[in-house]
């Protein structure tokens, strides 16, 4: 088949199983409902190897037109090239995986055909976000993977304890992506009335053509930013994807960590030809240091976090703040590089942590946990080798596109440099205690718990060794001195072409490759000693002081956001029903109603019902028109 | 004309429909508008796109010539009140008033008064008819609301009626310039721009009460929450939408002359309402009240992208009445659903609803979400459109009504989880019933279809709005 009917079919098939288990899904087996969703998915990775294997040069594929007026259109079209065929190939590959592991992770709930309803339906925004050819396919994509994404951390909403909280988890994570997204729309609305158009071909061709003034491109680069820290979960809007862990948890590797964060660095490096345009330096600039913060501040919190989930969490947080300081470099294909290999190895842990969970019995604190090397080995496996590629643990994969970002950094600022280097030093930290403290160690969970520990079934352990294979050979797809895949992306991708690769020679390739593994080598001894050999263990947070408890508490930003926003918005709420509604603009109606009643009165008091006073005031009347006229001539 | 008379025989009928079947006798009629609506649109297709003039009276000396008829916005305004009129009788099937002559024969006459409202193309015709649609909502109100009704039923009253004389006068003032009633010798009228402003003014008072707008909108919330389940249906989906298409229709073409006098300030009442009315809805705690005000924050919206008056915001602005109207449906029998089996909408009393009535609990999830215009919903091309219009005329407006975005979500999430999730706390709650359900489908499927293809609206409405902005132009360059 070729390109033009086989895209189509990558995007519907999706759709089709979504349909399928949404309507039927009640009625049929959950063997059949899990094995549509996931066959799905996987045929429509076939396909899309398929296309990857065809494609040469960028296609566009018109499917129809949404909405036709006199001087504005919007399409349903494709855009096909490596960029968007690579992001296809992550989003139904990881996909397919975690649905095969679903099968078996969510085997014992109610809401199974729910599940993968939802969960097709978000590969399918997904996919449009991803494939589309212009802004508005992007939005539409980007609001319909927020809704699935809200769907399913609120899928356990009748929870007994927890449902209310589940729900309010998806609401947070609604609300704060909404903020995101209205910065995006107006981005959208700025390119329209500076190119009339918002199909990215159209965009780059014009950009060229009318040079829009630097603030103007200051302004849509921005807006842009602000949409991508939604969805991206950076500073400022980054606190929602922490508690998006209260979804099923390969709910948390598919959308939460491998494929919808990534959407905001698709949204910038599909628009890198704005971004590279004079006048978005600042933006550049911005998302660098706002991306360097992120990754430093949730890589700080990720330390003292007790929940397997959270860590994670907070450290896809931290990645995605590593890959927005690449964006802002310029280094568009080091930071996709960067988001594949950390979709497999992120992939890996939360599956990896959703089998530890399984085997635990829904227990997520890490405290509860350890030895359990013994229990769940293929897990403890799979585990060590994601917590190994994260770590940028020598020529596993992190190593290699971490490296690939720090090389940028190097060249760019060596403070900026430092700064990561120290991020990623952190990074190593914190996944080598989780792993020692789940894995090593005596089991500290109730004897309830022990004796239910086992190793999950091959629907999930496979998934696992698929990816942890990818996680330790993912580095290759752009080993240093090759470039495989710059040159993969640079090949057709618009935009990219144009931007010099930076060429760093062997001396200090070599000296940054020795840095970054001599701190993933401290990291790793200096946690074997605290967490193996001292067998010390997180203590109870109420015990921790100074900078541990900073470090626990999320940095109170939960507390502060309240503090900031949430209330005095509560208040404004009851303030302007309270005053402005019952007091002030009731009273305004009521007093006109008073004042006619009122000047009713007034009237009353001359309607007295006796003739001879009506007989007065009709003499006065004549008299005061006499008096008129005379007054006239 | 069958258009009219179909309600207006039903109407009459139902009073002596014997008890029993009184229900079934209102399906069939809403039914029967509801067919003829289809037969309407393929012979409006056939004709391509004519207007149809279906009643007229010989020219007389009062200037009366009753005209009426439709062109491609009439026909729009034609399928959304027949349609909501059979789901508003659907929806009600179960429910004790269904049974109640009365309340079948009041609906039938609203529908015919609405009817009349979207057809009239003579200015005095309009009002008979504005005016007529009063009667049915109170009395449905008036007989079949909840506590405090006379109260508040006068305050309603009162409101609209001082609105209702404000146009009156317009009317009659723009009348003196003309030759009769009829739209197009009315529109033909040349004002000088003191006039102008005056009889856009009441025009306007008028329409601002009614749909309404911030600063005119304090009836609505209570008369919302006192009104029975189908009185607030009416209120909402269709009442409101008359002063909507009176926009369109009748105040600017009318007195075009004042429209730039007028656009910057009812563009800062609608966007004030959005944020207004939304930040309020955030912390009510009665359900149908925090609808009501949600309501008056999705209509600020389409008011002031009406004013703005080309083509593409008239255009996100029907499509976005149409998906308010079953919006609002949906969500108020939802609302009422909770009271009838709970007895309560205090949302605080409320909770765990979904896993009782998983039915109820994904249908309601499925229209929160079309209040908030996810993809796919009818209202994620209406918001999208109007904001880009309101954008467009100035980007603080744009901004500040992209709010919306933020605030619809925060209280349309919050009132659906706080219902509906967590313990339930309740033993039991029965599910749709087989009317429920249906009409809840019927209104999803609207929605989902013109979510995907909003251009069949467009093409619908799109070649009358070029006819209107045409007329509206000339007379505009006249002036200038």
């Amino acid at each position: 088949m070729k390109i033009e009917q086989l895209v189509p079919l990558i995007i519907l098939l999706p759709l089709i199983g979504g349909i399928i288990n949404g309507v039927l899904g009640k009625r049929l087996p959950k063997m059949v409902v899990g094995s549509i969703a996931t066959a799905v998915m996987f045929v429509s990775f076939f396909l899309a190897l398929n296309v990857f294997f065809q494609l040469n040069e960028a296609t566009t594929i018109n499917l129809f037109t949404v909405i036709r007026l006199d001087d504005f259109s919007l399409f349903a079209r494709l855009l096909v090239d490596d960029l968007s065929i690579w992001m296809t190939l992550i989003v139904t590959g990881i996909g397919s995986l975690i649905h095969l592991f679903s099968m078996g992770y969510m085997s014992h709930d109610k809401g199974y055909y729910k599940f993968f309803t939802y969960l097709n339906l978000f590969i399918f925004a997904m996919l449009i976000l991803i494939l589309g050819s212009n802004y508005f396919m992007l939005f539409f994509g980007w609001e319909g993977v927020g809704i699935c994404s809200y769907l399913l951390i609120g899928f356990h909403y009748s929870d007994e304890n927890k449902g209310l909280l589940n729900g309010l988890a998806a609401r947070k994570a609604f609300i704060m992506n909404r903020i995101g997204d209205l910065g995006l729309l107006i981005g959208l609305f700025l390119l329209l009335a500076t190119f009339g158009t918002l199909e990215y071909t159209e965009v780059a061709a014009k950009l060229a053509e009318l040079s829009p003034s630097n603030w103007m491109l200051f302004g849509i680069t921005f807006c842009l930013f602000v949409g991508a820290t939604g969805k991206s979960a950076q500073i400022p809007l980054f606190t929602w994807l922490p508690d998006a862990m209260a979804g099923p948890t390969p709910v948390s590797a598919l959308i939460h960590a491998a494929t919808m964060v990534t959407a905001g660095i698709f949204l910038v490096v599909r628009s890198n030809f704005l971004f590279e345009a004079p006048g978005a330096q600042l933006t550049q600039d911005i998302m660098l240091y706002v991306g360097l913060a992120t990754s430093l501040v949730a890589a700080f919190i990720a330390m003292r976090q007790n929940d397997i989930k959270k860590v994670l969490a907070y450290s896809t947080v931290s990645q995605l703040g590593f890959i927005f300081v690449a964006l802002g470099m310029g280094a568009y294909t080091a930071a996709i590089f960067h988001v594949t290999t950390h979709a497999f190895f992120k992939a890996l842990l939360f599956l990896g942590s959703g089998s530890v969970i399984h085997a635990m019995s829904d227990e997520q604190d890490i405290r509860k946990m350890g030895g359990l090397k013994k229990f769940i080995p293929i897990t403890h496996i799979t585990f060590l080798i994601g917590t190994l590629a994260i770590s940028g643990f020598p020529f596993l994969s992190g190593f290699f596109s971490k490296d690939e970002i720090l090389a940028h950094a190097l060249h760019h600022n060596p403070l900026i440099y430092g700064a990561l280097a120290f991020s990623a030093l952190l990074t190593a930290v914190y996944m080598f205690r989780l792993y020692f403290v789940v894995f090593h160690g005596e089991f500290r969970g109730s004897d309830h718990a022990k004796s239910h520990l086992h190793e999950s079934p091959y629907n999930m352990t496979i998934p696992l060794m698929v990816l942890a294979v990818l996680s330790v050979i993912g580095g290759a797809l752009n080993l240093p001195g090759k470039h495989w895949f710059s040159h993969f992306l640079n090949h057709n991708v618009m935009g990219l072409d144009k931007i010099e690769e930076l060429h760093v020679d062997n001396g200090s390739l070599i000296t940054l490759m020795a840095t970054a593994s001599i701190l993933t080598l401290v990291a790793l001894i200096g946690a074997y000693s605290i967490y193996v050999k001292k067998k010390s263990l997180p203590v109870e947070d109420s015990q921790l002081t100074g900078w541990a408890k900073l470090s626990a508490n999320k940095l109170y930003l939960d507390e502060i956001y309240d503090f900031l926003f949430v209330r005095p918005m509560e208040a404004l709420s009851k303030l302007a029903h309270q005053l402005i509604e019952i007091v002030i603009l009731n009273n305004i109606v009521l007093g006109a109603a008073k004042a006619i009643g009122k000047s009713g009165d007034l009237v009353k008091k001359i309607q007295t019902g006796r003739t001879e006073w009506y007989l007065l005031w009709m003499v006065f009347g004549i008299i005061g028109l006499v008096v008129y006229y005379l007054v006239k001539i | 004309m069958e258009i009219l008379l179909i309600p207006s025989l039903f109407a009459l009928l139902a009073l002596f429909v014997p008890g029993k079947v009184v229900r079934v006798f209102g399906l069939v009629g809403g039914l029967a508008s509801v067919i003829l609506t289809c037969v309407l649109v393929c012979k409006f297709q056939q004709n391509g796109g004519q207007a149809v003039t279906f009643f007229e009276l010989a020219q007389n000396n009062f200037g009366f010539t009753s005209k009426m008829g439709y062109d491609g916005i009439g026909l729009f305004m034609i399928i959304l009140t027949n349609v909501i009129t059979f789901i508003i009788l659907l929806s009600n099937f179960n429910r004790e008033v269904a049974q109640n002559k009365l309340f079948t024969a009041m609906l039938f006459l609203m529908q015919a008064a609405l009817l009349g409202v979207f057809t009239s193309m003579d200015g005095l015709l309009f009002y008979i008819f504005w005016e007529i649609s009063l009667i049915p909502i109170f009395i449905i109100a008036l007989s079949f609301g909840g506590s405090d009704r006379k109260r508040t039923l006068t305050k309603f009253f009162i409101y609209t009626f001082v609105g209702s004389l404000a146009m009156l006068a317009s009317l009659i003032a723009i009348k003196s310039y003309a030759t009769s009633f009829a739209i197009e010798d009315l529109m033909a009228v040349e004002l000088s721009s003191k006039v102008a402003f005056w009889i856009f003014g009441g025009f306007f008072l008028a329409f601002a009460i009614k749909i309404p707008l911030f600063p005119f909108h304090t009836w609505q919330p209570s008369t919302y929450s006192t009104a029975p389940m189908a009185g607030t249906m009416l209120l909402s989906a269709l009442m409101l939408k008359m002063a909507l298409y009176g926009m369109i229709r009748w105040m600017v073409p009318l007195a075009p002359e004042a429209l730039n006098d007028f656009q910057y300030p009812i563009i800062v009442l609608g966007i004030i309402g959005v944020v207004y009315a939304g930040v309020i809805a955030i912390k009510q705690s009665d359900m149908k009240r925090l609808f009501a005000f949600a309501s008056i924050s999705h209509v600020g919206l389409i008011a002031a992208g009406i004013i703005i008056f080309d083509k593409e915001n008239l255009t996100a602005a029907l499509i976005q009445m149409f998906n308010h109207s079953l919006v609002a449906v949906g969500l108020f029998l939802s609302v009422d659903i909770l009271e009838k089996r709970m007895g309560t909408r205090k949302l605080e009393e409320l909770g765990g609803v979904a896993k009782l009535a998983p039915k109820f609990g994904f249908m309601f999830a499925a229209l929160a979400l079309a209040s908030v215009s996810v993809p796919f919903t009818s209202g994620f091309i209406g918001e999208f459109l109007l904001l880009k219009g309101l954008y467009s005329y100035h980007w603080v407006v744009g901004l500040i009504a992209g709010t919306t975005l933020v605030l619809g979500a925060v209280y349309t999430l919050r009132a659906y989880q706080l219902s509906m999730y967590g313990a339930p706390k309740m033993a039991s709650f029965e599910d749709l019933t087989w009317n429920e359900w249906l009409a809840y489908f019927i209104i999803m499927a609207i929605i989902v279809i013109v979510g995907v293809c909003p251009q069949m609206i467009i093409d619908t409405v799109g070649p009358s709005i070029d006819q209107l902005l045409e007329s509206y132009k000339i007379s505009n360059t006249i002036i200038k």
